[in-house]
């Protein structure tokens, strides 16, 4: 299976979940599968378990989604532990392993060797740890993890390979400002500041 | 770092509104980190890497949490990617109080380049810093460097210079 097919399979399930995207073709495929002001497409390698944690704790009662990569996590290993020792029950860690730095021209990376990302997750402390090698697998594991009141690791073993979609035209302030508009109004919260106009106050008036 | 003094940096945290700490400790700041995992009104969040801490942060911006990263300046250089790509590139505030090794009055020989290479760091980045080495200047920085990140959506830094904070 290739991590396209994998996403167009649980698109569908999707409403309001808040969802962080690795640096990579992901995100471009997520986009066209699911365009929502709920989607934070990071620009960065590394840090898409860490960003979904800090999203998670802060909005208990949302549930996060995020697609990792296997280069993307080998970078931040020591997230896992954090993340299971904050434990959110809220929250799905999705890596999607395909063994190589494919957007980088595809050199192998160390789960091409002997890295079990699975086993350094149950390791780290996650109950709910499994790994998928076919697509019926995968979406049953992830439904159950959606319905679920818990902290979730699903390891998707997939072959290289982009899906046929078009470059998600997002910028990234765009992206921010869209997807903390949509928090701002989904939660009622005031996240961005305001410049306070001084025009209707006759104090400063006379200045 | 004097329980008085790590006392004063929490409550100066939550007075200028600050309700979510990630943290990589350190001999000096260990007072501090103690203190924000006993407090109940800061989501206090234990990292093993500061970039991780950094990305922590910006998530938690996102979920509408008023977030600050307490970290070592060795910390802050091996953030430097992280604060770059995930804060100032699509607009992320998060407060940084960076314990200050290698500065004036350090003994340790080791630090001392490191010491070295914080200010002209932050100063590269664009980051705007305070250096804070006096008790009574500890809650005025915090509360103004903590405005000016959420006003300017930026990282900001407080570098707490530990010789003086002893």
């Amino acid at each position: 299976m290739k991590r396209y097919d994998c996403l167009r399979a649980i698109a569908r399930h999707f409403g309001e979940e808040l969802v962080v995207t690795n640096i990579g073709a992901v995100r471009h495929e997520w986009q066209a599968l699911r365009p929502h002001p709920g989607n934070y497409h990071l620009q960065n390698l590394g840090l898409t378990s860490s960003m979904a944690l800090g999203l998670a704790l802060a909005l208990p009662h949302r549930k996060v989604v995020a697609f990792d990569g296997d280069g993307s996590l080998l970078l931040n290993l020591g997230s896992l532990a954090t993340m299971a020792n904050q434990h959110p029950r809220n929250l799905i860690h999705i890596v999607f392993d395909n063994e190589c730095y494919e957007s980088s021209r595809g050199a192998p990376t160390a789960t091409a060797g002997q890295a079990d990302l699975a086993a350094i997750a149950r390791g780290c402390g996650f109950r709910n740890v499994v790994t998928t090698k076919t697509l019926s697998q995968f979406e049953e594991k992830f439904l159950s993890a959606l319905k679920g009141n818990d902290l979730y690791f699903i390891l998707a073993k997939v072959e290289a390979g982009a899906g046929d979609v078009p470059a998600a035209a997002l910028d990234s302030q765009e992206n921010k400002y869209l997807f903390v508009r949509y928090i701002e109004k989904s939660e009622k919260l005031k996240i961005l500041t305001s410049t306070l106009s001084r025009a209707s106050d006759p104090q400063t008036k006379s200045e | 770092m004097k329980r008085d003094v790590a006392a004063e940096i929490v409550d100066s945290l939550k007075e200028a509104g600050v309700d979510f700490v990630a943290s990589l400790t350190e001999a000096n700041l260990h007072d501090l980190v103690m203190a924000l995992g006993e407090d109940t009104a800061i989501h206090h969040v234990p990292v093993t890497r500061e970039e991780e801490g950094i990305g922590i942060c910006a998530g938690a911006y996102l979920g509408g949490k008023k977030p600050a990263m307490v970290m070592m300046n060795a910390g802050f250089l091996l953030s430097a990617n992280a604060l770059a790509t995930v804060c100032i590139h699509p607009g992320i505030p998060v407060l940084m109080l960076i314990g200050h090794s290698g500065g004036v009055g350090e003994e340790n020989a080791g630090h001392a380049t490191v010491g070295a290479l914080t200010e002209p760091v932050l100063q590269a980045m664009h980051i705007v810093y305070e250096k804070v080495g006096r008790f009574e200047d500890i809650r005025p920085t915090i509360r103004d460097s903590h405005i000016l990140a959420r006003s300017s959506r930026r990282p900001t830094a407080i570098v707490l210079n530990k010789q003086a904070l002893r």
